[in-house]
């Protein structure tokens, strides 16, 4: 069983941890866990780990500033557990290289779906994905902002998404001109929701449809293929 | 006469001062006045003593010119002399002139057994022919019924003083005596004092006026648009009082701006500290077997969770961090609806014509959340629509369910307080839901108002400023 895929798990709270890490250990996972951030570089230095959960708040040195020395040093995933939910954290926590945040309380279940989720990325090579540092792209006279995760259009005003619509939109965009079908786009995308199934693809294409087509039954921008994919029409300029 | 009233300190002050002044100026012109007066008396009834001597004098004359047989004819003079005083009982008596008479008479040796003095404004026919000083026919053609005082030009006629003695062993001498109104031309000083001691006090007083009210009026904005956690200090200015009121003002915005710091450290703490157990919690449920008891679990951790967020999320309001965001609205409630649709349930919104605002669109969000989330919970369909009523953008939200009793519906707006009476968890949010949504609406400059629907339900509206 050595290819179990190795975890760290980086909180001060004994109470959350423990847990946590049996949760982990159950659901087939090797977990390491550090009580804080001295403690978590040394187990980074003996092991090498697939992925790591780290929560932001911690005594002595903080999560944010681990999260920089290991996006510096090394590529392994960094998802944020955090108790707050001020948006601006958690555009700190992206720009930072985290590939995830996670807020307390969370579904455990969730985690173990977005673990996932970032894994397949990672073996896919596809790594780091797009999702980080202030990137953004322009089509169709649209922009997508990674930052704050915002859809402006020509005028410059913010046409609201969910989550799962941007990430939708954005595997869409980043992987512009290639056909993705639905597992692909589920690949890519699901974790937000555990429960996510084929149909829920066409329903959130749908209603981003709906969001950016001028006319959303003849979609421009998002276009269906025939033999069941998607694909985004025109030119992307990634800024 | 009330909207005559000035509202402002200054304007109070300015009156106040200038209705004191007026009636100072009346009571002094009133004094002088009547100063003047007494001194014409004074001066009328002097003439009278001298006249009334120099014909007593002139009458010894007549008498020794008799006996030398030099008599001239005798000038019915302007001395009367009768055997009752001219000064009959029913007229006014001068004491004060009768004892200046007395004395004047004294000092010239001409002793009289009583003297009586009147002024009278017009005179008796019988004494008509006794007067000096009067210009000719003028006493008689002008009374002085005129308005005394007030139109007379300086040297006019303004009544009579009549001096009665009786002689110790002879008839009685009266003389009248014209008084000349020199009394000041009351209107015209009174006005042009008035208006002078006006130039000379109001002036610096509206100066001075504006030096106490300005500071004031910053003062009154700087409370009205406080701020909690603004650093910058009003600047003391004014008089020491006004000084001693904005620095008062200050100290005690620093003490509030302190007070809800330490507030915001403490919920941010109890945040973070209750969720992390409450995290802690949702992991352990996990390994409930009974997936019934697992699913209420969880679902409880959830409302725990959603509680909090709710009282953070008011207590933090106004001091977010998240700027604002020219945002198609239409966008906006379709991402907040497919949120419910996606739960199961029946909340309708077609999408209409692009509407934008400016505002922090997590914070919209919530809000809109909350009403929906309501409606869903009152009643079976939620309906969404929009509407531009001037520049404000109305979200409504329409629901079918039972409506609230009119008089119940502000009340709906305060914490912890749900439609239903009792406070079952089953049937609804923490109760903070309106009360963090109508927060949320008004600090965007908009509001949230309930309103019972004609057709049955409830009609929610978020209104905000248009972009």
């Amino acid at each position: 069983m050595t290819n179990k895929i190795h975890i760290l798990l980086v909180d001060d709270e004994a109470s959350l941890r423990e847990p946590l890490a049996e949760y982990l250990i159950k659901q087939g996972y090797k977990v390491q866990q550090a009580s804080d951030a001295s403690v978590a570089r040394s187990l980074l230095n003996a092991y090498d780990f697939d992925i790591i959960l780290l929560d932001i708040m911690m005594p002595g040195e903080d999560g944010l500033s681990l999260c920089r020395f290991v996006t510096d040093k090394t590529s392994i995933p960094v998802i944020f557990i955090s108790a707050k939910t001020e948006e601006t954290e958690r555009i700190i926590g992206l720009e930072l290289g985290a590939d995830d945040y996670i807020t307390k309380p969370f579904s455990p279940r969730e985690l173990v779906a977005r673990i996932k989720v970032i894994l397949r990325r990672m073996e896919k090579g596809s790594a780091k994905q797009v999702d980080t540092a202030g990137g953004a792209y322009q089509f169709s006279g649209w922009t997508l902002k990674c930052d704050k995760r915002s859809l402006i259009d020509a005028e410059g005003v913010s046409v609201s998404l969910s989550t799962g619509e941007y990430h939708m939109l954005l595997a869409l965009v980043s992987r512009a001109g290639k056909v993705l079908n639905r597992d692909q786009l589920l690949d890519i995308t699901q974790g937000r929701e555990a429960h996510a199934f084929d149909r829920a693809v066409d329903n959130q294409i749908s209603r981003l449809r709906r969001k950016i087509e001028a006319d959303p039954k003849n979609p421009e921008i998002i276009k269906t293929v025939w033999g069941g994919g998607y694909v985004l029409a025109g030119e992307v300029k990634s800024l | 006469m009330k909207h005559l009233w000035p509202k402002s300190l200054v304007g109070q002050l300015l009156l106040v001062v200038a209705l004191m002044l007026l009636l100072a100026q009346g009571i002094n012109s009133f004094l002088l006045y009547r100063g003047a007066q007494t001194q014409n008396l004074v001066e009328a009834s002097t003439s009278a003593v001298s006249r009334i001597a120099f014909g007593l004098d002139r009458q010894d004359n007549d008498r020794s010119a008799q006996r030398r047989g030099t008599a001239r004819t005798r000038r019915m003079g302007q001395i009367r002399y009768s055997s009752d005083s001219a000064v009959t009982a029913d007229m006014p008596r001068l004491p004060e002139l009768e004892t200046r008479a007395g004395q004047a008479f004294a000092n010239m040796g001409i002793g009289f057994s009583e003297i009586r003095v009147t002024s009278l404004s017009n005179l008796t026919p019988e004494m008509a022919h006794h007067v000096i000083g009067a210009n000719r026919g003028q006493w008689r053609d002008n009374p002085i019924n005129r308005s005394m005082g007030v139109r007379t030009s300086p040297d006019e006629t303004t009544g009579f003083v009549i001096i009665s003695a009786k002689q110790v062993d002879g008839p009685w001498v009266s003389i009248a005596s014209a008084v000349r109104g020199r009394t000041p031309v009351l209107v015209r000083t009174l006005l042009l004092q008035t208006i002078t001691i006006y130039l000379l006090m109001l002036i610096p007083l509206i100066i001075f006026g504006r030096y106490i009210s300005r500071p004031l009026k910053s003062l009154t904005a700087r409370a009205r648009f406080f701020q909690p956690g603004e650093t910058e200090m009003l600047e003391e200015q004014g008089p020491p009082d006004t000084r001693e009121l904005i620095r008062a003002f200050n100290d005690m915005s620093g003490r509030v701006s302190r007070m809800i710091n330490e507030k915001d450290v403490m919920l941010g703490a109890i945040g973070h500290d209750l969720r992390t157990p409450l995290a802690a919690l949702r992991v352990r449920v996990e390994s409930v077997e009974d997936d019934e008891d697992r699913e209420r679990m969880i679902a409880g951790i959830e409302d725990i969770d959603n509680m909090l967020d709710d009282i953070l999320s008011l207590a933090r309001l106004g001091r977010s961090s998240e700027q604002t965001d020219i945002v198609d609205i239409r966008s906006l409630i379709e991402t907040v609806v497919d949120e419910f649709t996606d739960l199961g349930n029946d909340v309708r919104y077609q999408r209409g014509e692009k509407q934008i605002a400016n505002i922090r669109e997590t914070l919209v969000r919530r809000a809109l959340r909350n009403l929906i989330g309501n409606a869903t919970l009152y009643g079976e369909v939620a309906d969404i629509s929009v509407e531009k009523s001037g520049d404000m953008l109305m979200i409504n939200v329409d629901d079918d369910g039972p409506g609230i009793p009119d008089e119940k519906i502000e009340a709906m707006f305060e914490p912890f307080l749900r439609g239903e009476a009792s406070r079952n968890r089953a049937t609804g949010g923490s109760g903070l839901g309106l009360t963090l949504a109508r927060a949320i609406a008004r600090e965007h400059g908009g509001d949230i108002i309930l309103k019972n629907r004609e057709n049955g339900g409830l009609r929610a509206t978020l209104s905000l400023p248009v972009g």
